[in-house]
């Protein structure tokens, strides 16, 4: 009997070639689409899950809350006591490992000399708690020396080539030599940490580098990532309950005064290691992780481009259901029960699914590399060949066959024999009304895409060029050292010699980056300083950076070397002066202030400005000067004139190279920083415009289709009306028309889901455009232009086609 | 074998009802060929859709073997079509992507005959319609005459008791046409039930009765043997 089936379903399939093709292509892009976003969904959830213990490890996390309970900082490291008191006060805990990242640090073998971005400070748990492939050395005390380090074979190869890399000596930062005590294979892509260097955790407590007491006592440097595994099925977040009370059994605080306790301000929480990539969100993690949303806003896309490749099956097997009627009524005349003619339409939508899946499988590694370089990402189809999910994937023909073909089957299937048999049959009201349905659902999905489309792209275009509060064109930044910590105004002096470097200045943060650092602040109240109920955000700079930056100064001044006191002088952004409760700026300026406990005066008043990107609304910031030798800066911005910029580029290379010949010199423009920041959304905005296309392709493939056997049903009647005068642009109008419709009532549809999908996805923006009515009206009108020109091109060939022969066809 | 009695049957659409039965009661015995003739629109062909199941009646009583089949539920009717009747068509019906031999065993496949036999039985038929020589070919590559004697061939692979026919030369020239009727009469003389609708005096003869229908009722019956 299937044989049968088949046999007339390929027969069908030749004979109608074009209608054919459109339900085999729709399907397998809709299909390929599925695996493409699958794929990258597997990928994302996928983090982490190689480890063996996945899910017996946690991460601590921090949050810090303000007086009202909101949490201003949610961090997902914390302060190095935490970790061995875990353990010691918590015996269910069977290990616990820390990371703690050193930032970009210079390595030295022989005449090789590079920058190193993924050094961690790690211990030997580190091996027991993940699984890290080790190549060569000890796992049990490949990292108990002071100044070992253990490289991944990359690392060994690029400084070692060949030779064997084991008690080779690297030098860092022209400071410390390090010994390779072994080696590890990188860690794969889907690991939220991926260290090139692991560096001995004892190193940490030589007092050069950090100190056993900072170890044990510093509990504001919130920098140290830590894991916990815990037994078997053990239910980890009952240990966020206890944390209160251990947080104040350890932190210092006033024991008098209850409201000072440390719990008040601080939480500990335990995180999931395999919802770190998707759900970890917190204000510093060690790599850019994924984001759920996204996830779930392109499986929603796939699911969408699928649904409108089998409403495209669905309409044009109805429409060329009274083909097929003549079929039906002699299969039931020769004995065929209905369920059987089900069956066989059935089989029929699930064999060209099978198909479709075949080539949609082909076409998605084919797709994979430009999904890679869209995304940035290394998916692999390797992801889809586990058991679990190509089991799925191998059934999925039949899903969608039968989701494309039930309707059809039932509705053939429901034909009377007499009535098809004679001729008497006509496709009835109904199923033409639901085949509009489908279709204004099909261009329903398609202008809810373009919308998006248009507002991510409008959004993106915002944040790119938007003002910022700042000028940050032509500013150069570049890893601080601390090299430079004594002869720092000299290294400046010596890049002023080009007069087209006109400014230069280092920070603890520069803008494009967070906002992490805070210190209680205190201000002016009657004769003494109390406390501000207020989070402000401090940025340790020297006394070029709002010069370098051209941040407006809205009241007093910015900071200068003329005045001595301004080591202890504070700058203020607007922000600040409101939360601190000033009407004007200018009331701020000159009082006394403290922060961190150093006491000081206002000096100036700065304009606000967009320190982090669009998503984070603008914080009370504070600049402060540090002490000399503080260690607090991170980087070096320098301003230029932005002309020959290649040659004055050569000569900060040039004097860096006379500063710190023992570092790499590494730049980035601060442009490129800010547009970093953004290239999710980018990513997003081109992923969204592909698949937009793809699906009103699809769609508009499927107009074809139905059009194309609409305007044949109608010959006849365009014969007549010719023949009775009508002009070809009448006839173009009235088949137009009909679709044209459909597409009006798609847009209303579309219009309201469109602005709320928009309106939510702009929520998570603190700076964002306003929906604007006409990209609406774009919409539609997109959407309509190109089905109009789908339909069009049939409807001009029906309406110039000679009258008489269509009348004589009749 | 066919007994109707007070068989009645309209259609409705919104604003017209047309009675195309009309208490109509009539008998065929076993082995008969039996034509039904009578002008356009008499109700001619709504009687064969009944009589092969293919449609129900409104009212009345219809026994098939003795059985009573009026009310029967569709999954019924089908299950007595496919063993008991075999149907010809003046439009020949055959399925354009099928062969000869696919059209002939389909209903062979409904019945649930395994393969081989199939193969068997088809070839059989095809033989005695003789047109085996055809057997791979498709109805878009037979001539009229070819293709209604492939159809008879599909109506009598399951050896039914019944053959309904309606106009099953008015698609043909004379000859073909007579060969299709030779190949009926055959058939009966084999001992198969023939109902024939028809337009056509000179088929009429091939029968041995001829009902004449008229506004949904039976008017004169002429016995011709």
């Amino acid at each position: 009997m299937l044989k049968n089936y088949f046999k007339i379903a390929f027969r069908n399939m030749a004979r109608y070639k074009v209608i054919s093709f459109i339900n085999l292509f729709g399907l397998t892009v809709g299909l390929s689409c599925c695996l493409l976003i699958l794929t990258y969904i597997l990928h994302e959830e996928s983090y982490d899950r190689y480890n063996s213990k996945a899910s017996r490890i946690w991460r601590v996390t921090r949050s810090f809350n303000n007086k009202d309970g909101i949490v201003s900082l949610h961090l997902g490291a914390v302060a190095p006591p935490f970790g061995p008191l875990l353990q010691n006060d918590f015996p269910d805990i069977q290990k616990v490992t820390r990371l703690l990242p050193t930032g970009v640090t210079p390595v030295r073998y022989e005449d090789k000399l590079f920058n190193e971005d993924n050094i961690f400070f790690a211990d030997n748990d580190l091996f027991s708690v993940f699984d890290v492939n080790i190549l060569k050395g000890d796992r049990t005390n490949a990292l108990t020396d002071p100044f070992s380090i253990v490289i991944t074979e990359e690392v060994a190869h690029k400084y070692f080539g060949d030779a064997d890399p084991i008690n080779k000596v690297v030098r860092m930062d022209n400071r410390y030599n390090l010994r390779v005590s072994g080696i590890i294979a990188p860690l794969p892509e889907n690991s939220h940490f991926h260290p090139s260097i692991l560096l001995s955790f004892n190193t940490l407590k030589d007092s050069a580098i950090y100190g056993e007491k900072n170890l044990a006592t510093n509990w504001g440097n919130n920098a140290f990532f830590t894991y916990l595994l815990l037994p078997e099925n053990y239910p980890a977040k009952s240990l966020e309950a206890r944390f209160p009370a251990f947080i104040d059994r350890h932190m210092p605080y006033n024991k008098k005064d209850p409201a000072s306790q440390p719990s008040k301000y601080t939480k500990l929480f335990v995180q999931k290691l395999t919802d770190i990539h998707l759900h970890g969100h917190t204000d510093e993690e060690i790599e850019t992780n994924g984001d759920s949303s996204r996830v779930t806003i392109f499986g929603a896309i796939a699911l969408f481009i699928l649904l409108i490749a089998c409403i495209n099956y669905m309409n044009l097997s109805t429409a060329r259901s009274t083909l097929r009627a003549k079929e039906i009524g002699i299969r039931k005349v020769s004995g065929a029960q209905r369920h059987e003619i089900i069956t066989q339409f059935l089989s029929e939508s699930v064999l060209i699914s099978w198909f479709a899946i075949i080539l949609a499988a082909a076409l998605t590694i084919l797709l994979l590399p430009w999904l890679n370089g869209l995304t940035g990402l290394h998916l692999s189809a390797q992801l889809l060949l586990k058991p679990a999910v190509l089991i799925p994937i191998v059934l999925t023909p039949f899903v969608v066959g039968i989701l494309s073909g039930i309707y059809p089957a039932l509705f053939m299937s429901s034909f009377q024999p007499v009535k098809v048999l004679k001729g008497l049959f006509k496709a009835g009201g109904k199923t033409v009304s639901f085949r509009k349905v489908l279709v204004v659902l099909q261009f329903s999905i398609s202008i809810v895409l373009l919308i998006s489309t248009t507002i991510v792209f409008q959004q993106l275009d915002y944040m790119q060029h938007a003002k910022l509060g700042f000028d940050k064109e032509h500013i150069v930044t570049l890893a601080y050292n601390n090299g430079l910590d004594k002869t720092f105004e000299s290294f400046r002096n010596a890049l002023r010699q080009d007069p087209h470097v006109l400014a230069a200045t280092r920070s603890s943060r520069i803008p494009s980056g967070r906002l992490l650092d805070e210190q209680g602040a205190q201000t002016e109240a009657g004769d003494s300083l109390r406390p501000v109920n207020a989070d402000i955000k401090y940025v340790a700079v020297d006394h070029d950076f709002v010069k370098t930056y051209g941040i407006p100064i809205k009241a007093g001044r910015d900071f200068s070397r003329n005045y001595a006191t301004d080591s202890t002088g504070y700058l203020l952004n607007v922000a600040a002066t409101k939360v601190l409760g000033m009407k004007t700026p200018e009331e701020m300026v000159g009082r006394n202030f403290a922060y961190g406990g150093v006491k000081g005066k206002v000096v100036g008043i700065m304009g606000d400005f967009n320190f982090e990107d669009m998503h984070q609304s603008i914080l009370p910031i504070i600049f402060v000067i540090p002490p000399a030798n503080s260690d607090q800066f991170g980087r070096i911005s320098i301003k230029l004139a932005g002309n020959d910029i290649r040659a004055t580029m050569a000569h900060v290379e040039k004097v860096w190279k006379q500063y710190l010949p023992e570092v790499p010199f590494e730049s980035t423009f601060l442009d490129e920083r800010f547009d970093k920041l953004y290239k999710s959304e980018q990513q997003q905005g081109s992923l969204f415009t592909t698949f937009a296309g793809i699906a009103i392709f699809i769609a508009c493939l499927g107009l074809l289709g139905l059009s194309a056997f609409a305007i044949s049903q109608r010959i006849k009647e365009i014969g007549v009306r010719k023949v009775l005068g009508a002009s070809t642009g009448s006839i173009v109008t009235l088949l137009s028309t009909d679709f044209l419709k459909l597409i009006a009532v798609a847009a209303v549809i579309a219009f309201p889901i469109g602005w709320y999908t928009m309106h939510s996805w702009l929520a998570d923006f603190a700076y964002r455009i306003s929906i604007q009515w006409w990209v609406f009206i774009a919409a539609g009108v997109l959407a309509a232009a190109v089905a109009l020109f789908t339909i069009g091109f049939q409807a001009i060939k029906a309406a110039i086609a000679n009258p008489v022969k269509a009348l004589r066809s009749e | 074998m066919i007994k109707i009695t007070e068989l009645q049957k309209s259609y409705r659409t919104e604003e017209v009802e047309t009675i195309a039965l009309n208490k109509l009661t009539f008998e065929v015995k076993e082995g008969e060929f039996v034509s039904v003739m009578g002008p356009s629109g008499c109700g001619k062909s709504t009687l064969l859709n009944i009589l092969g199941l293919l449609d129900d009646p409104d009212g009345g009583s219809f026994l098939f073997n003795g059985i009573e089949v009026a009310h029967f539920n569709e999954r019924k009717r089908a299950d007595l079509r496919k063993r008991n009747i075999g149907f010809v068509f003046q439009s020949f019906n055959l399925i354009d992507e099928l062969t000869v031999f696919e059209n002939v065993e389909l209903p062979l496949i409904y019945l649930g005959v395994k393969g081989p036999e199939r193969k068997q039985r088809v070839e059989v038929v095809l033989d005695k319609m003789q047109i085996m020589h055809r057997r791979n070919h498709y109805p878009q590559q037979l001539s009229g005459g070819q293709q209604q004697r492939v159809a008879v061939a599909r109506a009598v692979v399951n050896n039914p008791k019944l053959i309904l026919a309606d106009e099953p030369t008015g698609n043909l020239d004379s000859s073909n046409g007579n060969e299709v009727m030779t190949l009926l009469t055959d058939l009966n003389e084999q001992g198969t039930t023939i109902i024939m609708v028809t337009h056509s005096e000179h088929d009429s003869k091939y029968s041995h009765r001829i009902i004449r229908m008229l506004d949904g009722q039976a008017v004169t019956e002429n016995i011709l043997i």
